[in-house]
Formats: C-alpha cells, sequence, structure tokens
C-alpha cells in the first residue's frame, strides 16, 4: 500500500496522461514494422482470394484448419478482457482496477481480429454478406440451425457490447485528457470523444448505473461466445467434437489463454511507461493464481475427454485419442499438454507468481499451448474421423502462416495505437481506490 | 421572471464538500450541481438523488431484443420452410440463443442511449460553471440562486472551506 | 478456320462464336445426323473429308431438332481389341458420353474406364490436327489432304516402278473386318504384306489349342456357366482377351444368389486386381504353374476321376504320371494338400473350368503350360462345355511376336521400303533390346495413320492422321458370333480423314488399282461388304432394312453353341520343363499390363490418369509392387526410389510396399514412360517394357512376359507416392463387411436392423419417391468403370497429380479398398459415395440453406448458394464432399464433352454425388410426358449403367416393389457406419466369402 498511498490525484492524471507524450522513435519503428507485416498478411489473403483457397494448405478430409485456429484463438483470446472488466467489476475486485482498460482494449481489438478468420476462411468469402438475415428479392434466408449463424450472432454481439463498454468507460478520463492538453488538433478530438463530460453528479449517477449493466451483460454474454464457438465442434459429430464437455472447457481455456494475454501485453507497457505504482505484483498475483485454476480446469477436460472415449467404448471416440497421444500430430498434442498443464504448475510457487519475468516467459507458454489446443481439437480430430478410407493429413501453407502473422500485426496495430491515443489505465476509477482526501487526514 | 446568478465554490477535501452541500440544503438551496473526479458514494447521499431512471430503458431494450430474436428466427424460418436433415423447420433450441443474443444487443445498445440522453451528454466542452481541474483532484459546488442570495451562499461555501468561490451569470 | 489452312495445329475446327452448336457440322450433315434415326442418320454426316465450317444458329430451329433432347447412336468400342458394343450420347451434335449397347453379349450394357475414357481420345488436346509431311529440315511440318496423298502416291508408283511392291508393309493392329479385308487386299494388290500386330497376342492359347485339339484359335469361355472357376494368371477381369465380357460372365458366375455361388482360385505369383476377387490366391512360384496343372491332373486321373475315354487315360497318365501332388508342390511351392483339393473341387463341382494365360504366366514355356491347363479342362468334361471352340477370337490372326521381330529384322536388313503404320505404337510396346526405332531408320519412308503423335509416329515421314472411332464409319468382329458396326457419332473434330478413304481416294491414282478398289467412299466399300454379310445370314432379307436395323442395333449378335473337341495325339509328344529366365538378379520381374492403360494407349487420357488403381490406389505414375518382407531386406518404405537392373537396362520408380506379393518378385504396371504421346502422357512414370529381354515362348513364337530375374537397390531418392487413400485397414470398423457362404446358409448371422430408430424427431416425410441405392460388395471387382463414368457424367475436373498429392481429387464416387490379413491376404472394395442420408449430417450445419434435403430423399446441393464454410465436409460421416479449391478448366477441345445437364463448378463451391439429379429429373420428366408413373430401373446414375458386374442399383425406396426396396431388406444388407444413425439411402450388400478349408 505504501506507493499507492504516494499516489494523488493529480500524479495519478499526471502519470497516466504522460503515456499519450509524442511517440518516440522506438514507437514508430515499432508500428511501421508492425504495418509491413499486416500488409505481407493482407497480399497473402488477397492472392488467396484470387486464386482460389486451394493455395492454403487444406486436404481432405482437413476442411478446417489455421484460420479457424485463429479464429478461436483470438476469441478466447477476448475473454478474460470482459472478464477483468465485467465479471471482477461485479465483484469489485480491486486488482483489476489499473489493468481492466488494457484487457478491454485487447477485448474489442482481439475480436476485431478474430472477427475476420470466418471471411477469410470462406470458399467464397466476397459472398460473406450471405450468412446475414438480410431481406432481399429472392427472398431467401439464412439458416438459424446452423452453429455458424449462431457464431455471426454471439460474436457481432459480443464485438459492440465490449466496445460500447470499452468507450463509455473512457468517458470521463477523456474528460481529464481534454482538460490537460493544450495543442488544438488533440483538444478538438478529445472534446469530441469526452462528450462534454464534466464530472456532475448528475452524470455520474445515470453512468454507474449504466456501467453497472453493461458488466451485468457483458458477463452472461461471456460466457454465451465461446460456448457458441464451441458448439461449432460440439454440435457435429466428428469423434473428438461431439462432446458436451466443450462449452465449459473452451470458456476456461479462453480465460486461461486471455490472461496469458494479458500479462503478455502488460509486462512490457508497465516496464516502458514506468507503472510499477499503478500496476503492482499484487495484480500480477491475482491473474497468476486466476491462472492456475483455469489451467486445472483445462487440464481435466483433457483427461475428462480421453476417460470419456474409454469409458463410452465408442471406438471412433477411442481411435481419435489415441491418434491424438500417439499419431502423426503427436508432437503438437504433447506440446499442448506441456504448455497448459505442466508450465502453469509452476505459478504454485510464490517465487515464480511474484517474479514478473517468469510470469511473463509462463505467459508466452501459454499463447502457444492454447493456440495449439485449438489447432489439435480442429486438425487431428478432422483427419482421423469415422471412416478409415476418407483419413488424410494437413499440411500447413505459407499463404495461412502470411495471413496469421497478418492477424497479429493487425492486433498490434489496434493496440500500439491505443496505447498512445487513449488512457491506458482508468484515471477515475483508481482515484476510487484511492482514498479520499479529507481534512482530517491533512489534520493529522 | 428574476434574472438568476450561479456562485460557483471549489473543494479540495471531499468531506468539506459534502459538509458544504448538507449546509446549504438546509439553507434550502435544493439546485445544485456537484462535480467530483470520481463518482462518490458520500456526495451523492449529501444530495439524496433518487435512483438513475437509465435502468428502464435497459428493461425495454432488453425485451425488445428478445421478441426480435424470436420473431426473426421463427417468422424468416417459416418464409423459406427448407429441409435440413430431419429437424423441424421450427427449431426452437437452437433459436433461444439468438433470442439471447439479440436481449443482450438490444438492451445495451438501449442502455448507452439512456445515458447519452439522461446524462444530457453533448458533444462540447463545457464553458460555464465548469473548471478543468475537476477532472484531476478538485470538487466543486455550483449554486444557483437568487441574486440577493449570492453572499449568502458564498458566506456557506467560505465557512464550508472551500478553496475558492466564483460568481458566474447563468 | 486460319489454323485448318495451315492445317495441323491442333486446334479444333470451330469457328469461334458462331451460335448454339459448335462442334462443326455442315447444317445438311447436322439435319441428317440428328433428323433421322439410329444409324441411317449419319450416312453423309460422318465422313464429309473436308474440314467443316459452317455452324449453325437455332434461328429456326430445324423441326427435327428438339434443343436439349440426346440422340444415341450404336456403335464398336475400340479401345481394345474385345469389341464391346456402344451407345454414344449425341447432344446438340457432340458426342459427350459412351455407354454400353445392352444388346451387345459382349458387354452387355456395361462398360470399362478405357471404354468411358474413349470420349478423351476423340476430344484430345493434343490430337494430330491435319495431315503432316517431312520437310527438307527433316521436321513435321502440316500439310494439305491434296498434296499429302500425292505424295504417298508418288512414293507407292516409285517403289512400283522399281518392282519393289514386296518391299511394302502395312503394319496395323487387329482390325478385323471391311477394314482389314482392305486392307490387306491393297497390300496384296502393291504385292506388299499386311502384318497384324497386337502386344497381348496370346499367341501360346492358339498354339497350346492346336496342339491339344488341333484348333490354332482362341476360344470363347462360358464363364457364367461354371461353378469352380480355376485360373492361371489370367487377367480376365482387367485386359485378358474380353475384360468387360468376362467380368459381366464372373459376376453371373460368382455373384451371390439363392444361398448359392461359385468359387474362384487365381493362382500367380502376384495378387492381381483379378485375383482379389478370388476366393482363394495360390502364389506360385514364377513360371512353375504348368507343373500345378499336371499335379492336379494327376491327382484327378489316380483318383479316376477324369471324364476321358480309357485310351486318352492312359495316354493323359503316360504324361503327368511323374507328377504327383507331393513332387509338384515341391517345384511350385504349393502344399500337396492344397494341390489335392483343388484336384478334388475341380472334378467335383462340374462344370468347371481352367483359364491360363496373362503376362503373369507367358514365359519361355508357356505353351506347354497351357497344354496342361487344356488338359485339365478337358479331363474335367469342359472343353465343349465350358470353352467354347464354336466361337473363337479374331485376335487369333494377329500375328506372332517372332514375326514381328523378324520384320523389324527385315526393317533392319533394309528389305522394307515403305511401312505403312496404323493404331499400333511398336517403339512404346516392343522391348528396347529389339532395336525397333533403329530399324524404323533403316525403313526409307514411313507413313503413320495415328490420330496422336505418339513414338512411333514422331519417327514417320508422312502422317495421315485418321478419325477416332467416334467420327467415322467401320465395323469390327471381335468373335464369329458379333458384327459389330463403327459409325460416325458426329462430324470430324480435327481435319482428320478416315483411313478407308484415304486408301480408296489413293488408289484411283494408282494405275492398276481404281478398278479394284472403285468404292468412292470407305462408307460405300463397307456396305458392300455388309452386302457380302447378309447375303450369308440374311439371303432372303431387303439390304436396305437390313443394314438399317444393324446399324441402329449395333451389329449382328448370333449364338454359336460349342463344338465338341477330342484331344489330338500331338499332346502325348509334349514334354515339360521350367522356363529359363534371362538375367543373374534374385527376384522375378513382372511387368503386367494396366487395366487403365492396356499398352499404353490409355496413358494421354486424363480420367485414365486420375482413375486411382484399384490395389495401390497410385494415380499418374508408375510404382513397382514389393513384398513387405524383400522390404524390410533392403531397407525400402513406401515412396523409396528403386533402381531395378536387368541385363538389358534399368529403370527407377517409386516402391510400393504390397503384401500381395511373393517375396522372390516386384511387379511394375505397364502403359506409362511415354517419351511423347501428348501432354498428359508424356515423361510420366517408366515403360517396364524397356528392361525386357527378346525372349520367346519356343513353342508359340509369343513375347515371354514374365521371363526375368532382375537385380532390386535402392537409390536413397524419396517422395510421398501420389494415391488416394492411405489407410488399408478398416479398424475393424465393418466399412467393407464380408459373410461366409455357411453362415448365410445356417443363417446364423446378426440381421441388421435398417428401420428408422427412434429418434428425437419425427422421420423424413417423402412425397412421392424416395431415390435409394444398393451396392452387392459380392459382385464389385474395383474396376473403377463407375467412377470414370461419374467424370463423364458430371463434368467432374481433373486436377492433375499435385493436386491429388494433396487428396484434392475431385471424384464423386471412389472405390475404396481395405487389406485383411486374417486367415490368408485378402482385399475387399467398397465403391464410396455420397449416401444421401435421411438423417444428413451435413445439411442442418450449412448457414445458407446450401445442402438440403429434398422431398424425394436427395440430399440437395446448389452451387449458387453455397459460399464455402466447408462445414459440411467436415460433418460428413462418410467423406464423400468435394471442394472446388481453385476453377478447374479443360483444355480445348475436351471442354467439347462437358455434360449440359450438369452446371460447371467454380472455386469456392462444394459438390458432391447428386445421384445423377439429371437423370431423375429427365426420367421423371419423360414419365409424366407420357402420363404414367417413373418404372423401376428405368433411371439409372451413370455409375450403374457402366458397372459391367451390374454392382449397383439405383430405384425408388418408397415404392415397394422396386428392386432396391427388396435389396435394402436383404439378409446380406447393412448401412455403413449405421451407428451414426444418418439413415443412408445406400444398403450395401455383404461380400460373401468361402469358408477357408
Amino acid at each position: 500500500m505504501n506507493q499507492e498511498s504516494a499516489l494523488t490525484y493529480s500524479k495519478v492524471n499526471h502519470d497516466i496522461i504522460r503515456m499519450l507524450d509524442k511517440p518516440t522513435v522506438k514507437w514508430w519503428s515499432l508500428f511501421i514494422f508492425d504495418l509491413a507485416v499486416l500488409a505481407f498478411g493482407l497480399f497473402c489473403f488477397l492472392y488467396q482470394v484470387y486464386t482460389g483457397l486451394g493455395v492454403a494448405g487444406y486436404r481432405h478430409p482437413v476442411f478446417w484448419a489455421v484460420y479457424i485456429t485463429n479464429f478461436v484463438f483470438w476469441v478466447g483470446i477476448a475473454h478474460s478482457g470482459t472478464l477483468i472488466s465485467a465479471i471482477l467489476y461485479l465483484f469489485r475486485a480491486r486488482f483489476r482496477m489499473s489493468i481492466y482498460r488494457i484487457s478491454e482494449a485487447m477485448t474489442v481489438f482481439a475480436v476485431l481480429t478474430a472477427g475476420l478468420f470466418p471471411i477469410i476462411h470462406l470458399g467464397r468469402p466476397w459472398s460473406f454478406y450471405w450468412l446475414l438475415p438480410y431481406p432481399n428479392q429472392r427472398e431467401l434466408w439464412v439458416n438459424f440451425r446452423s452453429p455458424l449463424l449462431w457464431d455471426v450472432f454471439a460474436v457481432g454481439t459480443y464485438l459492440t457490447v465490449s466496445s460500447i463498454f470499452f468507450f463509455v468507460g473512457m468517458i470521463p478520463d477523456i474528460a481529464a485528457i481534454r482538460d490537460r492538453v493544450k495543442e488544438i488538433p488533440r483538444k478538438i478530438i478529445y472534446t469530441i470523444l469526452s462528450l462534454g463530460w464534466k464530472g456532475s453528479t448528475w452524470e455520474w449517477g445515470h453512468y454507474t448505473r449504466a456501467y453497472f449493466y453493461f458488466a451485468a451483460f457483458a458477463t452472461p454474454l461471456v460466457i454465451s461466445v465461446h460456448s457458441v464457438v464451441s458448439w461449432d465442434f460440439a454440435m457435429s459429430n466428428v469423434p473428438g467434437w461431439h462432446s458436451t464437455i466443450f462449452p465449459p472447457y473452451f470458456v476456461a481455456g479462453a480465460i486461461f489463454s486471455g490472461l496469458a494475454m494479458v500479462i503478455t501485453l502488460v509486462v512490457p507497457i508497465r516496464k516502458i511507461f514506468h507503472l510499477e505504482q499503478f500496476i503492482t505484483i499484487a495484480n500480477f498475483e491475482g491473474m497468476a493464481k486466476m491462472i492456475i485454476l483455469t489451467s486445472l480446469i483445462v487440464t481435466y477436460a483433457y483427461v475428462v475427454e480421453f476417460f470419456m472415449a474409454w469409458y463410452s467404448g465408442n471406438p471412433y471416440e477411442w481411435g481419435q485419442f489415441m491418434y491424438r497421444a500417439k499419431g502423426d500430430y503427436a508432437l503438437f498434442y504433447w506440446i499442448m499438454i506441456f504448455c497448459n498443464s505442466v508450465v502453469p504448475l509452476l505459478l504454485w510457487f510464490k517465487k515464480v507468481r511474484t517474479n514478473i519475468k517468469a510470469l511473463f516467459i509462463i505467459s508466452l507458454f501459454i499463447n502457444i499451448g492454447m493456440w495449439f489446443e485449438r489447432f489439435n481439437i480442429i486438425v487431428i480430430s478432422l483427419s482421423h474421423d469415422f471412416e478409415p478410407g476418407g483419413w488424410g493429413l494437413y499440411r500447413v501453407s505459407w499463404v495461412e502462416l502470411g495471413v496469421t502473422a497478418g492477424s497479429f500485426a493487425w492486433f498490434f496495430m489496434f493496440f500500439l495505437l491505443f496505447i498512445k491515443i487513449l488512457p491506458a489505465l482508468s484515471i477515475s476509477e483508481i482515484k476510487e481506490i484511492l482514498p479520499a482526501p479529507t481534512r482530517e487526514a491533512k489534520a493529522r | 421572471m428574476i434574472k438568476e446568478q450561479g456562485v460557483f465554490g471549489i473543494f479540495s477535501y471531499i468531506d468539506s464538500t459534502v459538509q458544504a452541500i448538507k449546509k446549504l440544503r438546509e439553507a434550502d438551496f435544493k439546485n445544485l450541481r456537484v462535480f467530483s473526479p470520481f463518482p462518490s458514494h458520500e456526495i451523492e447521499e449529501a444530495l439524496e438523488r433518487r435512483e438513475s431512471i437509465v435502468r428502464f430503458f435497459t428493461l425495454t431494450g432488453a425485451t425488445l431484443g428478445a421478441l426480435c430474436g424470436l420473431t426473426l428466427t421463427i417468422l424468416t424460418s417459416l418464409d423459406w420452410p427448407i429441409r435440413t436433415s430431419a429437424k423441424p423447420i421450427v427449431s426452437l433450441p437452437p433459436f433461444m440463443i439468438f433470442v439471447f443474443e439479440l436481449t443482450v444487443l438490444f438492451g445495451s445498445l438501449a442502455t448507452l442511449l439512456g445515458l447519452l440522453i439522461n446524462s444530457r451528454l453533448r458533444r462540447n466542452a463545457p464553458r460555464i460553471m465548469y473548471d478543468p481541474r475537476f477532472s484531476e483532484d478538485k470538487f466543486g459546488i455550483a449554486v444557483v440562486c437568487k441574486i440577493e442570495d449570492i453572499r449568502k451562499v458564498e458566506e456557506i461555501l467560505k465557512l464550508s472551506g472551500a478553496d475558492e468561490v466564483q460568481f458566474e451569470g447563468i | 478456320m486460319s489454323e485448318i489452312k495451315k492445317g495441323g495445329s491442333t486446334k479444333p475446327v470451330l469457328s469461334k462464336g458462331e451460335g448454339l452448336i459448335t462442334g462443326g457440322i455442315k447444317r445438311r450433315d447436322f439435319l441428317k445426323i440428328l433428323g433421322v434415326v439410329g444409324g441411317t442418320a449419319a450416312i453423309t454426316g460422318g465422313c464429309s473429308p473436308e474440314p467443316v465450317e459452317k455452324i449453325i444458329p437455332y434461328v429456326i430451329p430445324p423441326d427435327t431438332i428438339i434443343p436439349g433432347i440426346p440422340k444415341w447412336y450404336a456403335s464398336t468400342c475400340m479401345e481394345c481389341p474385345a469389341g464391346c458394343g456402344i451407345l454414344v450420347k449425341n447432344r446438340e451434335g457432340r458426342a459427350i458420353k459412351i455407354e454400353g449397347n445392352p444388346l451387345s453379349p459382349i458387354n452387355s450394357g456395361g462398360t470399362c474406364a478405357r471404354g468411358q475414357a474413349a470420349l478423351q481420345g476423340l476430344y484430345n488436346p493434343d490430337r494430330i490436327g491435319g495431315p503432316h509431311t517431312r520437310n527438307s529440315s527433316g521436321r513435321l511440318e502440316p500439310t494439305a489432304w491434296d498434296e499429302a496423298e500425292r505424295i504417298l502416291v508418288e512414293k507407292i508408283k516409285e517403289i512400283r516402278s522399281k518392282g519393289n511392291g514386296n518391299k511394302i508393309v502395312f503394319l496395323t493392329n487387329n482390325i478385323s473386318g471391311s477394314l482389314n479385308r482392305l486392307i490387306d487386299d491393297w497390300v496384296n494388290a502393291l504385292g506388299g504384306r499386311h502384318i497384324v500386330y497386337e502386344t497381348f497376342s496370346h499367341e501360346p492359347l492358339k498354339e497350346a489349342n492346336r496342339i491339344s485339339f488341333g484348333i490354332n484359335k482362341i476360344p470363347t469361355y462360358n464363364i457364367e456357366k461354371t461353378k469352380y472357376l480355376l485360373s492361371f494368371g489370367a487377367d480376365m477381369l482387367e485386359t485378358w482377351l474380353s475384360p468387360v465380357q468376362y467380368a459381366r460372365k464372373f459376376s453371373e458366375m460368382h455373384g451371390y444368389k439363392n444361398k448359392s455361388m461359385g468359387k474362384f482360385v487365381q493362382v500367380e505369383p502376384r495378387l492381381s486386381l483379378t485375383g482379389v476377387s478370388a476366393d482363394e490366391w495360390i502364389a506360385i512360384r514364377p513360371g512353375t504353374e504348368a507343373f500345378l496343372a499336371l499335379g492336379i491332373a494327376n491327382a484327378i486321373l489316380s483318383e479316376g476321376a477324369a471324364s476321358v475315354t480309357s485310351g486318352e487315360a492312359d495316354k493323359l497318365n503316360r504324361l503327368v504320371k511323374d507328377y504327383k501332388p507331393d513332387v509338384v508342390s515341391l517345384i511350385t511351392e504349393v502344399p500337396t494338400e492344397t494341390i489335392t483339393r483343388i484336384a478334388k473341387e475341380f472334378v467335383e463341382s462340374r462344370p468347371s473350368l481352367a483359364l491360363g494365360g496373362g503376362a503373369a504366366n507367358t514365359s519361355s514355356k508357356s505353351t506347354e503350360t497351357l497344354v496342361a491347363i487344356n488338359i485339365l479342362n478337358y479331363i474335367a468334361g469342359n472343353v465343349g462345355d465350358t470353352v467354347n471352340f464354336g466361337d473363337t477370337l479374331t485376335l487369333s490372326n494377329a500375328n506372332s511376336f517372332r514375326e514381328i521381330a523378324s520384320l523389324v529384322d527385315s526393317m533392319s536388313k533394309g528389305e522394307v521400303e515403305l511401312l505403312l503404320i496404323y493404331n499400333v505404337n511398336p517403339s512404346f510396346t516392343l522391348p528396347k533390346t529389339l532395336r525397333f526405332d533403329e530399324a524404323l531408320k533403316k525403313v526409307p519412308f514411313v507413313v503413320s495413320f495415328s490420330s496422336f503423335m505418339d513414338e512411333t509416329t514422331e519417327q514417320a515421314n508422312l502422317v495421315l492422321p485418321d478419325h477416332t472411332t467416334l467420327e467415322k464409319w467401320g465395323d469390327y468382329t471381335p468373335q464369329d458370333s458379333v458384327y459389330g458396326v463403327i459409325q460416325p457419332i458426329m462430324d470430324p473434330v480435327f481435319n482428320t480423314k478416315s483411313i478407308g478413304d484415304v486408301i480408296l481416294s489413293i488408289s484411283k491414282k494408282i494405275e492398276g488399282l481404281e478398278s479394284q478398289f472403285s468404292s468412292n467412299t470407305f462408307y460405300d466399300y463397307l456396305r458392300d461388304s455388309w452386302r457380302g454379310i447378309q447375303t450369308r445370314l440374311a439371303p432372303d432379307k431387303d439390304f436396305e432394312a437390313f443394314w438399317t436395323d444393324k446399324v441402329e442395333r449395333g451389329g449382328i449378335y448370333r449364338e454359336i453353341a460349342p463344338i465338341q473337341v477330342r484331344l489330338s495325339q500331338e499332346v502325348s509328344t509334349v514334354s515339360f520343363s521350367e522356363p529359363k529366365f534371362e538375367g543373374e538378379g534374385a527376384i522375378y520381374f513382372m511387368a503386367y499390363p494396366s487395366y487403365r492403360y492396356y499398352d499404353g494407349r490409355g496413358a494421354n487420357k486424363p480420367w485414365l490418369q486420375e482413375l486411382p488403381d484399384a490395389i495401390t490406389t497410385a494415380v499418374w505414375d508408375t510404382w513397382v509392387e514389393i513384398n513387405p518382407e524383400t522390404a524390410r531386406k533392403i531397407g525400402v518404405r513406401e515412396g523409396d526410389f528403386l533402381s531395378i537392373e536387368s541385363p538389358y537396362g534399368n529403370i527407377t520408380t517409386q516402391a510400393y510396399i504390397y503384401k500381395g506379393i511373393r517375396p522372390d518378385t516386384i511387379a511394375v504396371p505397364i502403359g506409362l514412360g511415354h517419351k511423347s504421346y501428348g501432354r498428359y502422357a508424356q515423361n510420366r512414370g517408366v515403360n517396364p517394357i524397356e528392361i525386357l529381354p527378346v525372349l520367346t515362348d519356343e513353342a508359340s513364337g509369343g513375347f515371354a512376359w514374365l521371363s526375368t530375374k532382375v537385380n532390386v537397390s535402392k537409390t536413397g531418392k524419396r517422395e510421398q507416392l501420389v494415391k488416394t487413400q492411405d489407410s488399408t485397414s478398416q479398424e475393424g470398423r465393418g466399412i467393407a463387411q464380408a459373410i461366409t457362404l455357411k453362415e448365410l446358409e445356417s443363417g446364423v448371422h446378426e440381421q441388421h436392423e435398417l428401420g428408422e430408430k427412434f429418434d428425437m424427431y419425427p422421420p423424413q416425410k417423402y412425397i412421392k419417391h424416395r431415390w435409394g441405392m444398393s451396392i452387392d460388395l459380392s459382385k464389385c471387382i474395383g474396376c473403377g468403370a463407375c467412377v470414370t463414368a461419374c467424370y463423364a457424367e458430371n463434368n467432374i475436373p481433373v486436377v492433375g497429380k499435385g493436386q491429388v498429392a494433396k487428396r484434392r481429387e475431385m471424384s464423386w464416387i471412389r472405390i475404396e479398398r481395405f487389406y485383411h490379413e486374417d486367415n490368408g491376404f485378402d482385399i475387399r472394395f467398397i465403391p464410396m459415395l455420397c449416401q444421401h442420408c435421411g438423417n444428413a449430417p451435413c445439411e442442418p450445419v450449412c448457414p445458407v440453406y446450401a445442402t438440403y434435403h429434398n422431398h424425394e430423399g436427395l440430399n440437395a446441393m446448389i452451387y449458387n448458394r453455397c459460399v464455402g464454410t466447408r462445414y459440411c465436409s467436415n460433418n460428413c460421416t462418410y467423406k464423400v464432399r468435394r471442394f472446388n479449391w481453385f476453377t478447374y478448366n479443360w483444355p480445348e477441345p475436351l471442354n467439347w464433352q462437358l455434360n449440359p445437364d450438369v452446371s460447371v463448378r467454380t472455386k469456392g463451391v462444394m459438390e458432391k454425388c447428386t445421384f445423377c439429379v439429371q437423370r431423375i429429373r429427365f426420367g421423371e420428366d419423360r414419365a409424366r410426358d407420357e402420363e404414367r408413373n417413373v418404372r423401376d430401373g428405368e433411371i439409372i446414375p451413370a455409375c450403374a449403367q457402366a458397372c459391367p458386374t451390374k454392382v449397383i442399383v439405383f430405384g425408388d425406396l418408397k415404392d415397394g416393389e422396386s428392386t432396391v426396396s427388396h435389396l435394402a431388406k436383404d439378409e446380406r444388407g447393412y448401412r455403413v457406419l449405421q451407428e451414426v444413425n444418418t439413415q443412408p439411402a445406400i444398403t450395401y450388400l455383404k461380400k460373401v466369402t468361402w469358408d477357408k478349408a
């Protein structure tokens, strides 16, 4: 609490708004490199649209692969953001205050990234809008029984709601920036963005109420979204997909990977902008503990999948899981187990939990592990289902890798812009947890 | 009509602000505008504000969303009845997903609307009766009162420990 | 047209954009073709020599033409010597589909993959577009027909003036019929020789028959009658003699019906596609078949079970006495008890039949082997019953390999001045050591009539491209009982000319011949020769009526009863000894004819290249089959490049590990390894014939295919062997099920419950029909005719080796093969296609309703609505959906073959089997027009139609009387992966196996 007590309201304003100072050369070089990667990704996609989906590595019968893996991965990333900002808000968890803005930003950008992949992976991406139920003279409608359409609505809603949540949360802080900045262009922009926020009790009253409802909506939404995503698989009959455990399994996995990503993002920001006072070890420890929990849930899911495959006596399920552990993709499977089930065990030790470097490295492992979890579920199941005559192997192509790299660039582009344009930490909420200045305190 | 004036006090401490509010209300000055860098319960209590009506917007939006979800799925399915597998044309279990999603979507949008309308947020910088420090570390009370009451108000503010007091025409 | 004026360019004769009916047909001819019924139609249509220019649009539709209504023409397939009868579908003046002619006794409706692919010969983009002559710089350059013919006439005159008429040789394949007669007479008139060369000409068969029965002919075999078939290496279901005919007859004999079926034992070192259909495979030591036959004969005779006169008995006993089963067992590596058992079964289950021949069984001693087999048939009383000498094959007229060799010899000696080559490609099909190419260089003037630029034609001085079979008039007599008519289905695609017309027109310019060859066109000549046939067979009939009738029916089909023959004296003179093998190597080398390419002529047809070989499922390349044991010894895995070294050279190709071949033997399919012959054949695979010695069967002079021992070594190079099915085991998942005869007889087998199971939702309702199918695995021989037919009918693109390597072949129906190691090695085939499930998993997952269940039980696919999420395929239990990864193109004029009733798909959409919905609609519409219900069996999908063994039955499951709904309740019936409860519309009937004794 020492550092916190050293904090004054004005210091909070100062330190956080300081982050928006003129970008350094480092920032620019990073940003331009990012744009270059993004450009390559875009090229790969256009090349694919022009020549046909064949330039991706798909092989019969593996008709979904890296693209859908990325989709699930990014949606997963998104979740912890909402978790931290909404669910922890409802639980009034204090350690969320300093990091929730960053994780909310992460949510919005991750959903923006995830949303691309269902379109990228289409055979005819130019008619993606046929998935929307819009009135047309041919009187064609969409199939509301298809899990893919559930996706369209779930992800769409999720994007809208989390963006609203994100921007509304920032209004008071933007007002604060508006009141600080002098130079004209920025002043005008922030003035517009702040919607003339004055911080009157009148405003605060409605604001807190509305914010509470957003949180209340976001919480079940975030659960539903990843359940729906998991149903893309669970609702099919593919051995290795068709499983009732998927929704909780996926939600846990999503939060797991999301928290890891938050750490991956927050650690460098904290260092670069010297936010040690705001983002404390305690915050990290809180996240670390949740990682342990979710890791255990995920591991449990892995075990249960195997158990059910064996216990059900279903030859296809059992064949599938033996294939995962021993088949052509065994390496990926064991990478997943190592990263998601073994590595997080280190966090049981307080020493590790409280060591930023260690946390950072572990978070990277988890990111990798969770990407492979999705890859394994999708690709291995497809390449080894009911009909041995149809079995085939998948091999990734450079186009898919290019697009994947591009998607990361796309995500980080938004993120880089975010930390330079918008308050990365919540000014007003940090003030809430600071002891309010009183005359008594002064007197003492 | 009577020309009105505003007195405008700026505080550094929350307890003195709360005290000032209480005193003013005792002195029957009900038309107060209080500014704070963060939502403060003390102030809210002191002002005895009633529950925000945003919640009604939310309720309406959510209900509307639920209905839309239901009608959209069912009506379009009936309008273009296509058999897939042996599933019935109107299969409610999957449709419930859309009901839920649209409930959330419309609910949130309505709430946003409610917020914007009720807190009268507009696209312009506050000019009068505002001080940039409110968004940093200062609290403020704006009292709308008749000209003859100005002194009285100023006194109350001063006594309660306002750092400074300003007068502004409305 | 400019291209045509220049001649020869492979651009089709078609002036672009001239309206609806492309393909180039003069209005007059067009009316004639389409206007009149059947054959009389194409009289002038077929053989208009000059390039066609006008193309008629439907401005004023001729009243005889109904756009969209196909016309069918009967003709004869010339893809191999079997001469199956075919019906060719003509739409708006173009041949678009070949089907078997049900009237033809040879194939009675069925075809093979090669027959289906004949269309890709017709429309092959690498066809020779017009006459070519070799210019001063030694390169072939296009020329005009008059010029080309003038050159030939000059040449002939020159040679005759020198009195060297005897140095003219006409080398053709077996073209028995009017053309054969014309060529014979013509060459004789010039004083030259006509030599008939067939790559697989079965000389030993003739010779053996001469020795045993005094008949120097190849008989026909009534396999359908036999109860017990014992084949020594005869690949009768692939290339041997008349594969489609024998496949049909075999299925009659071996298909399970009313609780019984015939037994089939195959004796060969390598389990061939034919062998796969056998109930027992005897992996005999190469070249020792004779002794096995003798051993069996010995056992029969010693039992006194032979049905022969006592005189014959002693005579035969003297022949076989040394070959007691135990002795034979040592030579052949076949267990003694097996020999005695087979002997017992062979005589007891009559009528039986022993076949011999095929590349697997042509050593330097094959005549003796076949004599031994004749003896077997004789003592079992099969000769004159299942062996029919009344109806013999015209293939018997082919010259022997020894005669070909001597021709090559005389060529190299410069004793041939003019060599005319038609329909054969010796520089590919003759072993290198014969040095045909060198000999060819010694021939001053070589004329080729080939339609394709093959290895031989490339070296010709003059190229006079003939029409393909589908563009010209002709006839063909495969066997005595059949006179097949060949009629043009459409006008020539390229600037080609029928060989008959060429011969006749140049005869006009050669003094002494004009009188003898007076007919103006070959069509007239043909009719004249058929007048002869008419006077012979139906003297009382009016010719025109006779001719029209025969052309409509596709020919004359007669029944010829077997004749009784006795054993000749000469048999006793035969002495048996082991054949000799060239080369010091440790491993027998077997080059076997491919059922996809025959002798290599199929290699330029993409459909055949992409048709997976039934056993390996490999495509677009050659491989070498090697036993796992041997592979382990030299440390070879699948895909390793092996160098195969014989004394006459070596070839390098990829290994395929195959348990169905003896450890001391390796096998390579014939057909690929072309140096030219068009884009699809060129520089692809290897030609095993190259390393074979010039070794003949001593008695008959036939080529000894299996006569080499080689060394096999690893090259270290390794690549993915491109094939369409990786797994060989069905993991006990009951995909391709089998049941033993005993189980069926005793009825002890779990009856599969096929009714609607309990379900959350009510079962599907069907208004009028529910289309369904049944597939009888006891008849499927894995020949792949259905696959190719499907390609032809449904505009399925060919994707090429690179894409198949990524498993992106587009075939809607695939023949899956599963290996079974339990009691002996055995392979099962199962045609896998869209099951049109009642509860189709693919349907509900599509977000845009691009696939759905229609009211006739079809799992419909709407290409235009598909956005390509590919979820349907992921959720397909049978993995039978195919995705258009790219937009695939058909090089001009291959695209002329596209079926106008089926839309061509573009990139990004899913596709799959539709049960040939276009045929269903056609049938339903016709029924409606005729105000009746659709008859059972009226609608036949392409796969079912093509199947030579009638494995597939299609019909209405809603009509309880239909064949298919009866079969759906058959005791052998099951549905693949039934437990997933997809309610498939396809019922598979279990394969029936003999219980291993």
